[in-house]
């Protein structure tokens, strides 16, 4: 009996000593987590290996996957309850500002320099974490970089008798744009109709020579008008009031470039939103798009895109006006922790979004074909990754003098007012690229002007990350 | 008799009033119990109908007079008077959004209206197979809008949709039903005039079955032709039920959001921007509570003035027939 009664002792005591070393290395085993998410890259390759971060952890996350168009208005419902159901929230960067002003965002900057080496803060390209600040502070963690690129048909463009016409036509090499008048040439050079010739192979489909976005939904065309408006040298703001200042030359100018492109590109233009802009580069219907990288790795996986099996897609920076070269705007998609939740499931929101962005889930996600929009320079730089993803390289190149896109909380009276005078100057109804841009320029600053200039002005200032600093 | 009758009520000490009061004092007892238990089956659904009617129309009237941006708490939620309304009434998209339900209100009632009558005609003749006919034309109406604009998405869908796809067989098109600034209200209107068709046709047809022969009768003896019976017997007698037809779509018509949502947004430019598209805009898209609810109520104003005037000029032209 005495034995019996020191095994049941000795098995007790192992039990509590096992319980307890649990505890230690899963601190938030049984917090449940929901996360407000998209369905796209940045959120479908992590979802299926949730799991896997609840074996190691014990943290359930459940990820409500949603299209873009809307989301923002279900994050901003849930910003606004006192009793929130997600505790992660998925943002676009132009959201930030937005957000952080309405407070509805945990400020990750304390987080983020404790675990500085744990997440590898100096692998990941500065302008990334600069997208996700509101005034300083960090409120969102990148979980998929962009910037404005070229795509190109690489197969047509280095096909010998496509190379000997169009320097027959227009007097210089075919390649891809280095500027935007040669993107043009290009643009009408490949415009075709279904049956005629195209890199020595009669076409299936119609070719056109370019793939732009000019649907209002969403402000598709106004987030693709900016970078547009950017080469060209154009700003957002009026740097001394803090008011809408894109009716100047160069905002004219890349307006009307915009309308140019328009006879090269698929008919129903107006309602090209990103996914079926992009649908034609996969599907190889197109010769050209000037377009956010985030979808870039689609077009190298025969799986997910037609043209990797038919074609090759090619990558280059943007084009350039006869402003020279401009800083391009970048982007991040990224993983932010509701400020209302209780701060154990923030505490594990934070675990969650460490191992989600984690170098080792990232060079996974590349290894297997699938990755994301990268952000980490180690990846990026990997001389492999960069020979089976040619946008990798310029990804990185791009990013070292690029700009962070529109921030203010006001953006999206600038997203939808822009959207729709724009995709009417487009579609003619609108005479003019000014009075276009003249219209939408009054309709954000008449929501604007009742705010204090000082106010405005520090709405405009892109102040630098504090996770940055030291 | 009744002096007998009297004689012993007095003899009993009692009145007639004072044996009315009595009967009365019963039966208001019994009335104000059955109104009480009435109240307490009322109550249930009068709750209901505050909580989800009531209730929201008065915030929305008190929203409607606010400064009240729910995705931008730090800007004060100060009573404006009639800011909003002003702001609403003076502004072009609003306007034109005005505009664009009244047109497209005059293009899916005209045809819904003639198509209807038309198809109510058919098949209500006594011929085989109408009744399921009848109830096959139903199906349309009794999906939701929503699904709607999905099969009508699908239909239009600019580089796979189907109904491009059988008119290239034809070689015609390809036509952007829902990207072109030219076609897109059009495509709209078509979608719903395949729903609400069948709205007219069920009215139409259970108001012809229920008309009196012997005007046909009489008609037939006169020899008049199958045109001018429609047109001065069938007509005339159908005019208040298509009119009540009219204008109970004609709400429903000025309320029009989901396929437009589905379909293009508004877009592409405004080319379908309504006035619920508006209103969704200034509240769910610019967060703009206040001017939303302001536009919420205009458009409501709007459309209960139009329907009391069309309603008083309907009265006064059936008096001027009964005369």
């Amino acid at each position: 009996m005495k034995h019996l009664g020191r095994s049941i002792l000795a098995m007790g005591m192992a039990a509590l000593f096992s319980g307890s070393a649990l505890a230690q290395d899963k601190p938030f085993a049984g917090v449940e987590l929901k996360m407000l998410g998209i369905g796209d890259t940045s959120v479908t390759r992590v979802a299926p290996l949730v799991g896997e971060f609840e074996a190691e952890t014990g943290i359930k996350v459940h990820i409500d996957q949603l299209p873009y168009p809307g989301l923002i208005d279900k994050i901003i419902v849930e910003a606004s309850s006192d009793s929130p159901t997600y505790q992660l929230l998925w943002t676009d960067s132009p959201w930030v500002g937005l957000l952080g002003e309405a407070g509805a965002l945990e400020d990750l900057t304390g987080r983020a320099k404790r675990d500085a080496a744990e997440i590898g803060l100096d692998d990941i390209i500065p302008i990334q974490l600069q997208e996700n600040t509101w005034q300083g502070k960090l409120l969102a963690f990148p979980a998929s970089g962009m910037t404005w690129m070229q795509q190109y048909r690489a197969d047509l463009f280095e096909n010998a008798d496509e190379q000997k016409n169009f320097k027959a036509k227009y007097g210089y090499d075919l390649g891809p744009a280095k500027t935007w008048k040669e993107y043009r040439d290009i643009a009408e050079f490949f415009t075709r109709k279904k049956g005629e010739m195209a890199g020595g192979k009669p076409l299936e489909n119609d070719l056109y020579g370019a793939s732009q976005s000019y649907s209002r939904v969403q402000g598709a065309i106004t987030h693709d008008y900016f970078p547009f408006m950017r080469s060209f040298g154009g700003d957002y703001w009026d740097p001394q009031t803090g008011l809408c200042a894109m009716t100047g030359e160069p905002h004219i100018k890349a307006a009307e470039y915009m309308k140019e492109l328009i006879p090269f590109n698929p008919p129903d233009y107006l309602g090209l939103m990103w996914d079926i802009q992009s649908g034609f580069m996969e599907r190889g219907e197109a010769a050209q798009a000037a377009y956010w990288s985030v979808r870039s790795v689609r077009l190298t996986n025969p799986e997910e895109a037609i043209v990797a099996k038919t074609g090759k897609v090619g990558f280059a920076a943007n084009p350039i006006s006869d402003a020279g070269p401009q800083p391009t705007y970048t982007g991040t998609l990224g993983f932010a922790i509701n400020s209302k939740s209780p701060d154990k499931e923030k505490d594990a929101a934070w675990e969650f979004i460490k191992w989600a962005t984690s170098e080792k889930l990232m060079r996974r996600f590349a290894d297997e074909g699938k990755g994301v929009s990268q952000f980490r320079k180690s990846i990026l730089s990997d001389a492999k990754l960069q020979e089976k993803y040619p946008y990798y390289k310029v990804l990185l190149d791009s990013q070292v003098n690029a700009r962070r896109r529109i921030f203010h909380p006001f953006y999206q009276a600038v997203e939808e007012n822009f959207g729709v005078e724009l995709s009417k100057y487009m579609a003619g109804e609108t005479a003019t690229a000014k009075e276009a841009l003249e219209t939408a320029c009054n309709a954000v600053n008449s929501q604007l002007s009742i705010f204090p200039v000082e106010q405005r002005v520090r709405w405009i200032q892109d102040v630098p990350a504090e996770v940055l600093g030291d | 008799m009744a002096d007998i009758a009297h004689q012993e009520r007095r003899a009993a000490g009692s009145s007639p009033v004072r044996s009315v009061k009595a009967g009365n004092g019963r039966s208001t007892h019994i009335a104000s119990r059955n109104r009480s238990i009435a109240l307490i089956f009322l109550l249930p659904a009068v709750v209901i109908l505050f909580a989800t009617t009531i209730y929201p129309m008065l915030y929305a009237l008190w929203l409607s007079f606010r400064n009240y941006d729910l995705s931008k708490p730090f800007i004060p939620r100060i009573f404006v008077g009639v800011t909003n309304y002003a702001e609403v009434l003076s502004s072009w998209p609003f306007l034109h959004a005005l505009v664009t339900t009244f047109k497209l209100m005059a293009m899916t009632l005209s045809v819904q209206l003639v198509l209807g009558v038309g198809i109510a005609l058919l098949v209500t003749q006594k011929l085989p197979g109408m009744a399921v006919v009848r109830t096959l034309l139903l199906i349309p109406m009794m999906i939701s809008p929503v699904i709607v604009g999905l099969v009508w998405l699908f239909l239009y869908f600019p580089e796979l949709g189907y109904l491009n796809y059988f008119l290239s067989v034809v070689g015609i098109g390809p036509i952007g039903w829902i990207t072109t600034t030219d076609w897109a209200l059009t495509a709209i209107a078509i979608a719903d005039i395949w729903q609400w068709t069948p709205f007219f046709m069920m009215g139409t047809a259970a108001a012809l079955q229920s008309l009196s022969p012997e005007p046909y009768e009489a008609a037939k003896i006169d020899g008049n032709s199958r045109w001018d019976v429609f047109r001065y017997v069938t007509l005339p007698q159908l005019k208040p039920v298509i009119v009540s037809l009219l204008f109970l779509r004609a709400i429903d018509a000025f309320k029009i959001y989901d396929i437009i949502f589905v379909l293009t947004k508004g877009g592409p430019a405004d080319a379908t921007e309504v006035l619920s598209l508006y209103i969704y805009r200034q509240s769910f898209t610019f967060w703009r509570m206040g001017v939303g609810a302001a536009a919420s109520f205009v458009s409501l104003i709007i459309i209960t003035v139009l329907i009391t005037y069309f309603f008083r000029s309907m009265q006064r032209s059936q008096a001027a027939l009964a005369r």
